[in-house]
């Protein structure tokens, strides 16, 4: 049953752009575009998840790592002309190299204080973004990202970025799968779950969470360095604590600690807002109330739902 | 030699000492246990030990090794294992998994090789289900292997971090306050299990309220009151101690 509904979820996944075109063909690149920013958020709301929902540390400093490696990608892509796959690469260790110099500190912090230092770095990075003119161009953005190229293959078209963005989140999904089970996955929930006593069971928690944390950043930056390839454009408002809130909100309202939950709250809440674009007026509105709905009738989260429904 | 030994140890909290120069070794062997009354210093001897808390003057020794300064996780690597006073369990993870974490540290630290799960990994999660299994056996709790630990009952949940302390069969056992709490069928099984592991050869210091425990399996009993060690000796001179009755009743 389970198996079942991954395989068909996948058929319908891949097979996305045919689907659109059949269905919708005068909204095709509209649609698509929607698809692959939700493949991305996806992306990065596992990692996120990585952070929060694994060693429990709530980080607002995500926005920070994803703008790292969207700049290092824009910057080595258009100044230093390197290719694709190396942008990527380079954006996601950069944006590691970060994570574990701030995570040191960071990591000294209990908690609450721990969520305000990494908002701190978050705001700081924002503001670095806009006034570090002569890297990154402040608000004029770095523009001409060329389109990405894997060997002799050029993702030009809107139904070939869908499929390289799908992969990115398999990858990025089955590292996440790889993370959070088993020994190291327990480690982690140890470490989350009751912290003087994983270090009675010999976990080092600073190690484990400075670990989570710049894995998680890694893939942010990965993904940044993707979401810069595809727009072609980085301008310092996509790394703003707004985007944070979007995370929040996939996380936290798909199901935090969850797989499943965080790509059913990835899908849910980057389409939704579009969707209700048919009524312009009460567009926020109805998200607003649709978030305190779930809030209030499933704190859980929509996976909590799922289980529910499943049992 | 002695396998801890405890010289001359200072814990001050905003200048009150709550360790106040206390001496202990403990054998290879041996069952010793720590009395006295709330606040004089029990736990905080413990906490010195194990690493959670610096200690402002004097020396921890395991195996004749200088443990000051040392982490926590790096005190329980070395085969030193604690319970808390408070129930400890994991509440998220299935009891099962709860014993898991105990041993799965002693075992390897790469995390390359826990990504990539290589087949040495595979083998040695295997024994330590094995090993799991029958701590939970032990204690009574085979058929809750899968119920997370949060479910559990208040002593359901120290049975488990007890369980959860043998784990990595560790060289020293310290026990804080194990019987607090839990009903008095639960106590004589875990009287039982202490001394079960006493008489294997393990290691083991008790920090107990429960007297009868205390008198019943201790070869030693060590008094503290206001952080200082006011008797030391077999449980049946203690019983009769002059100061122990006035520390514990006052005059």
């Amino acid at each position: 049953m389970r198996r079942a509904v991954w395989l068909i979820s996948g058929i319908v996944v891949v097979a996305a752009p045919w689907l659109v075109a059949a269905a919708v063909p005068r909204q095709q690149r509209y649609v698509l575009h929607v698809l692959i920013f939700t493949a991305l958020f996806a992306a990065l709301a596992l990692s996120y998840d990585l952070v929060v929902g694994h060693v429990g540390s709530l980080s607002l400093a995500h926005p920070a790592f994803f703008g790292v490696g969207a700049y290092a990608a824009a910057i080595l892509a258009t100044e230093a002309r390197w290719s694709f796959l190396a942008d990527v690469v380079a954006a996601g260790l950069a944006a590691a190299v970060v994570a574990a110099l701030v995570g040191v500190p960071l990591f000294r912090l209990a908690e609450h204080a721990f969520a305000v230092g990494t908002l701190g770095l978050a705001l700081v990075a924002s503001v670095v973004a806009n006034n570090w003119v002569q890297v990154t161009r402040g608000p004029l953005c770095i523009s001409g990202v060329p389109k990405p190229t894997l060997g002799p293959l050029a993702v030009t078209t809107l139904p070939a970025f869908y499929w390289l963005a799908v992969a990115a989140l398999v990858a990025v999904g089955l590292l996440y799968k790889g993370l959070t089970t088993f020994r190291l996955g327990r480690a982690f929930h140890a470490v989350r779950d009751n912290e003087p006593l994983a270090a009675a069971a010999g976990i080092d928690p600073l190690k484990y969470r400075l670990v989570a944390f710049t894995i998680a950043a890694g893939l942010a930056g990965g993904v940044g360095a993707l979401y810069v390839h595809y727009l072609s454009v980085m301008c310092p408002e996509e790394m703003t604590v707004a985007l944070t809130v979007n995370l929040l909100v996939i996380v936290f309202l798909g199901g935090v600690g969850s797989l499943r939950g965080v790509l059913v709250g990835a899908v849910l809440f980057t389409a939704l807002p579009e969707v209700l674009r048919l009524a312009p007026t009460w567009r926020l509105v109805i998200y607003g109330c649709l978030l305190l709905l779930v809030v209030i009738r499933s704190p859980g989260g929509i996976e909590s739902l799922l289980r529910r429904a499943s049992r | 030699m002695a396998l801890l030994e405890v010289r001359g140890l200072v814990k001050r909290f905003l200048g009150v000492a709550a360790v106040d120069q206390v001496d202990l070794a403990v054998e290879p062997g041996e069952l010793v246990s720590l009395i006295g009354p709330n606040g004089s210093g029990k736990t905080t001897l413990f906490n010195c030990v194990t690493g959670y808390l610096d200690a402002d003057g004097g020396r921890v020794l395991f195996r004749g090794r200088d443990l000051t300064g040392t982490a926590p996780h790096r005190v329980a690597r070395l085969g030193v294992a604690r319970t808390f006073q408070q129930v400890s369990v994991f509440p998220r993870l299935s009891a099962l998994e709860n014993l898991l974490v105990f041993l799965q540290q002693h075992q390897e630290e790469h995390l390359l090789a826990r990504l990539i799960r290589t087949p040495r990994l595979h083998r040695l999660e295997a024994q330590a289900v094995d090993r799991a299994r029958r701590l939970l056996e032990l204690v009574g709790l085979a058929e809750k292997s899968d119920d997370a630990a949060g479910s559990l009952s208040y002593g359901q949940r120290k049975l488990l971090a007890f369980a959860g302390a043998l784990m990595s069969d560790p060289e020293l056992l310290l026990l804080d306050e194990p019987a607090a709490a839990v009903n008095p069928t639960m106590i004589n099984q875990l009287k039982d299990y202490i001394l079960g592991l006493h008489l294997q050869g393990k290691t083991i210091v008790l920090v107990e309220h429960n007297m009868d425990v205390v008198m019943d399996i201790s070869q030693r009993v060590v008094v503290l009151d206001h952080g200082q060690k006011i008797a030391e000796g077999p449980p049946e001179a203690i019983r009769r101690d002059a100061r122990v009755v006035e520390a514990y009743f006052g005059r």
